[in-house]
């Protein structure tokens, strides 16, 4: 039985002296408005094993969690205390149970945070809660909650420190920036009779120390559902929404680390298609969470409105706006809509409807930001948000104009069977929707614009895939999906009660993430799930990471919320070597390499270079004699990025040659943190050839445009001239390169600028149209690069070799066509792009957030690389016999690495 | 179902669900999260409301969290025309 009292009854406990009645009365349940609808009964053995057998499908939930690594470790503490809180909660007396779920929360947030922590965060929320109480009138507590929310807020701009740590700040900040607004509310009421136990169980919710992003739970309707059904009931019903949860958050995983694709990598329709899609799919991640979150509360019986109900299937923007997040419109409604609009109405019904719905649209895009602010540190005013927020509002009040004049078909029984105008509705609302969640996802408007050009150019395969799409959508939204609005009430067979149902689906997830058993058979398939079972970074986001992105936190868009938390978690001293004092600035075409002589600690590593400006001990310029040299140019994994001096791969690869004893190996280091294969060929010519190399390895990694873009945009930016001609013709003919770019107005897109010269206004095209045509240029650079190393190699003497390798989480099933045509050019290629297979991620990373390999992924590197290199010595070291010739001295005087 | 409950259903099936099941609408039935009452048929229903019973209704009283069905419309009725 839930205890319901009267606010009388409850003023007459208050008011009684015993220590047990005043204890009871502020830690067990109150009404707020009015009494819970249903009392649970009496719990009986058949229902305590009813409730116990919901811990099977929680306790697969778990190993689900477990298994495929889902969001965080701290996550899998808390799912963890969550399930044992749910068996010790359930045991608790009812008019107990708040209190126990409020100090369950506690417990998390011990584990969380720590003492020191989880003291400072429930401090300042308990002054927070208290200032909403004090004997004062609304809008003086409104002035002091303003006040205190200034001098938090300076903290988290960082005009201050407060001695707690950083994880603290989104977290605290999630539970009080719009939730005390709610309680404020709720309190204007003089029904609403809030006890100490809801309270710290409203603002302290379990869930939220790991869900920064949560849903704007209404104090009211917190209270109002809590067990306002049987109990089993809504403890089922939160199983079912924790397994629908899971399953959004490895769907979640699939988009991210296998359909997405950057505006900048698109050239044609499919890319686009693809790009569309996976933006908008990459929601799953949000609404994985608020489901999980939500079905979690309801195993401590708080029975909240389901959250994103078929979302994809919306069939007007109207409907979307309805279904996304419903405690998001709840609170727009109430705090906004609602007001505004009643404010209005004197001006008409019309207008005072569409001015609210104006200002919802309004207040969403600044409280998004707000709301960024806390969570993040900054305050974002994008273009693309306003952008998305005025259109989405201007199609809201457009359909609810029409609705308003022609009305809107409401059913209590869902109409099954395929309905054509539902389809088409439903298609055209996903599809207008999930453009514009593209363009709100996308870095720069003009970056966006121009991926929509590359839809001219389309193959038979891109049309058959948007046919295919369209029919598959028409086919599923043509159904309704929907649960009928009214309840049969008929007793359910098993197979269709939810706890049955979850428990399937979690098995079923279970079995999957066993690739070990099935490799034999499905091979394929069992690499695939494979990359399913860790939470590593997608390539792209893996490369922003590695290319310093640490520091410029507000570049990224806003839904990109898995980068973020891997960012927010790495230690502020985190940085790129461009950001420490080992990098030097040129002028030249390389544009940066090592300064000579550093020694600094560069991610908590010894990171020492020589006189030359090479990661390693000294060397002389001139051979010794006999003396066999490798000379390694790649980057930052190569350079040994977040590995001590003496564990870079090439240190482990000279020690093993020499161990053979048949002549003497140095293995020179010309890795530089960020290189692109163009720069390596200037290092090449710069300075490796000095140093008369026997052997001169090159490094091929993943997706060259990532580091060939940044550099060459850097030369073009710095009007660097560029040594290569061939090169130079190239860019000229893409307009990358242009005379005189500085002083040219930025016109986007050739025909514009053929206008605008055509009226005598010198044009050149702006950054992100360059970077598309780098892009779009890059195979052709990269070949280039290849064909001219080897060149300039093999009239040193040396022999070229070039190997693939990258990142811990770069990884690749198919040979990239590069390598072939490296080999075509003489190279000899070693590929060991699969040095990590077979082998935790985690294992072989230096950081939980920096995947450059440790000391263990470098030590595989330089056994592979000697058993590659030893193994074919005959054709590498052919050029050895030609050591100490005079001709391949060094040139006079010079200095390598000096010449610019 | 008392009168205020029939005069709500009947305005509510005949507004938002014409053709409907009338057995299939009680009073419990939830209106808001199922979507038969979005915002703008509240606002709709907020006017027959009022003129209807003679009251007048604030933004709190169509706030989201403080009645979910006719049984607790209808009580929200009751106590504005009790004055309260």
């Amino acid at each position: 039985m839930v205890p319901t009292r009267s606010g009388s009854d409850v003023g007459r406990r208050v008011r009684q002296s015993s220590m047990e009645a005043g204890l009871a009365t502020v830690l067990s349940d109150a009404p707020i408005q009015k009494p819970a609808a249903v009392a649970p009964p009496a719990a009986g053995a058949g229902e305590w094993l009813r409730t116990a057998s919901l811990l099977i499908p929680l306790s697969l939930a778990l190993a689900v969690v477990h298994t495929f690594q889902l969001e965080s470790e701290t996550f899998e503490t808390i799912a963890l205390l969550t399930v044992v809180g749910f068996a010790v909660h359930a045991l608790t007396p009812m008019r107990f149970r708040l209190a126990a779920f409020t100090a369950i929360s506690f417990v998390g947030a011990l584990a969380v945070f720590g003492i020191a922590d989880a003291a400072m965060m429930v401090s300042v929320g308990v002054v927070l809660i208290a200032i909403c109480h004090l004997p004062l009138s609304l809008g003086l507590r409104v002035l002091l909650l303003l006040g205190v929310g200034a001098v938090l807020a300076a903290a988290r701009a960082g005009v201050y420190t407060i001695p707690w740590s950083a994880t603290v700040w989104p977290i605290l900040g999630s539970m009080f920036m719009f939730r005390l607004a709610l309680y404020l509310y709720a309190l204007r009421d003089p029904d609403t009779r809030p006890t100490v136990a809801r309270t710290l169980a409203y603002f302290f919710m379990l869930p939220n120390l790991v869900f920064p992003l949560y849903p704007v739970i209404d104090y009211g309707t917190f209270g109002r559902t809590y067990y306002d059904k049987p109990a089993f009931q809504i403890y089922e019903r939160g199983v079912q929404w924790i397994t629908r949860g899971l399953v959004h958050l490895l769907l979640y995983r699939l988009v991210y680390l296998h359909l997405t694709i950057q505006p900048a990598e698109i050239v044609d329709l499919g890319g686009v298609v693809q790009n569309v899609l996976s933006t908008f799919l990459l929601y799953l991640r949000i609404s994985g969470q608020f489901h999980l979150i939500v079905g979690m509360l309801h195993l401590f019986g708080f029975r909240l409105p389901e959250t994103h109900r078929l979302y994809f299937l919306s069939s007007s923007f109207n409907d979307f706006w309805r279904r996304i997040n419903i405690y998001w419109k709840d609170f727009m409604m109430k705090l906004v809509y609602y007001p505004s609009f009643f404010r209005l109405r004197r001006f008409g019904a019309r207008p005072a409807m569409v001015a609210a719905t104006l200002i919802v649209f309004l207040a969403t895009w600044i409280l998004h930001s707000y709301q960024w602010f806390w969570l993040r540190g900054g305050f974002p005013i994008t273009a693309q948000d306003g952008v998305f927020w005025g259109v989405l509002g201007l199609f809201v009040v457009v359909n609810t104009l029409r609705e308003s004049k022609r009305g809107r078909k409401r059913t209590l029984e869902a109409r099954r069977g395929w309905d054509a105008g539902r389809a088409f509705r439903t298609v055209g609302t996903f599809t207008a929707i999930a453009v514009l969640w593209s363009l709100w996802s996308t870095a720069e408007l003009g970056e966006w614009v121009w991926m929509w050009l590359s839809v001219r150019r389309f193959d038979a395969m891109d049309l058959l895939l948007v046919a295919g799409l369209l029919g598959a959508g028409l086919a599923v939204a043509g159904r309704s999906w929907d649960a009928p609005v009214t309840e049969d009430g008929r007793k359910r067979t098993l197979m269709r009660q939810p706890a049955f149902q979850s428990s399937a689906v979690l098995i079923g997830l279970l079995l999957l993430g066993q690739p070990q058993a099935y490799e034999r058979g499905a091979p394929q398939l069992a690499g695939f799930v494979g990359t399913l079972k860790s939470d590593a970074l997608n390539d792209w986001d893996a490369n922003l990471r590695r290319r310093g992105y640490y520091e410029d936190l507000d570049n990224v868009g806003l839904l990109n919320t898995q980068f973020l938390e891997v960012k927010a978690s790495a230690p502020a001293d985190w940085r790129d070597i461009r950001r420490t004092e080992a990098n030097r600035q040129r002028t030249d075409f390389l544009r940066y390499d090592l300064q000579p002589n550093a020694s600094i600690v560069y991610k908590g590593q010894t990171f020492t270079t020589n006189r030359w400006g090479m990661r390693g001990p000294d060397v002389s310029l001139q051979k010794p004699e006999g003396v066999t040299r490798i000379a390694i140019v790649g980057p930052s994994f190569v350079m040994g990025d977040g590995v001590a001096d003496e564990d870079v791969f090439d240190r482990q690869l000279e020690a093993l040659l020499n161990a053979a004893g048949e002549r003497r190996y140095e293995v020179l280091n010309f890795g530089v943190g960020g290189y692109s294969i163009v720069q390596q060929v200037a290092m090449l010519e710069n300075r490796v050839l000095d140093f008369q190399p026997d052997v001169v390895i090159l490094t091929y990694h993943l997706r060259p445009a990532l580091r060939v873009i940044p550099h060459l945009e850097e030369v073009v930016r710095s009007r660097t001239p560029v040594p290569y001609p061939e090169l130079e013709r190239m860019l000229r003919e893409a307009e990358v390169l242009v005379d005189g770019d500085g002083t040219r107005l930025r016109v986007p897109f050739r025909p514009l600028r053929s206008v605008a010269r055509s009226l005598g206004v010198e044009a050149a095209p702006p950054r992100f149209e360059r970077e598309v045509q780098l892009r779009l240029l890059t195979d052709r650079i990269v070949d280039w690069s290849l064909a001219h190393a080897a060149e300039r190699i093999r009239a040193s003497g040396a022999a070229p070799v070039l190997i693939a390798l990258d990142i811990v989480s770069m990884r690749t099933d198919s040979e990239p066509p590069s390598l072939a045509f490296a080999a075509s050019r003489g190279f000899q290629v070693h590929n060991l792009l699969d040095v990590y297979s077979g082998l935790d991620p985690k294992d072989l990373e230096i950081a939980e957030w920096d995947d450059h390999p440790n000391a263990e992924g470098h030590r595989l590197i330089a056994q592979r690389l000697y058993r590659e290199l030893t193994e074919s010595r005959e054709d590498h070291f052919a050029a050895a016999t030609t050591e100490n010739d005079p001709a391949r001295a060094p040139p006079g005087g010079s200095t390598p690495g000096e010449t610019e | 179902m008392n009168d205020t409950q029939q005069t709500i259903k009947t305005y509510i099936l005949e507004t938002f669900l014409p053709g409907e099941d009338a057995a299939a609408l009680s009073t419990t039935t939830p209106l808001r999260s199922t979507g038969i009452l979005d915002s703008l048929a509240t606002l709709d229903l907020v006017s027959f409301l009022e003129e209807r019973f003679q009251i007048e209704l604030g933004a709190q009283d169509v706030d989201p969290s403080r009645w979910e069905n006719i049984e607790e419309l209808s009580a929200l009725v009751e106590r504005k025309r009790n004055g309260r």
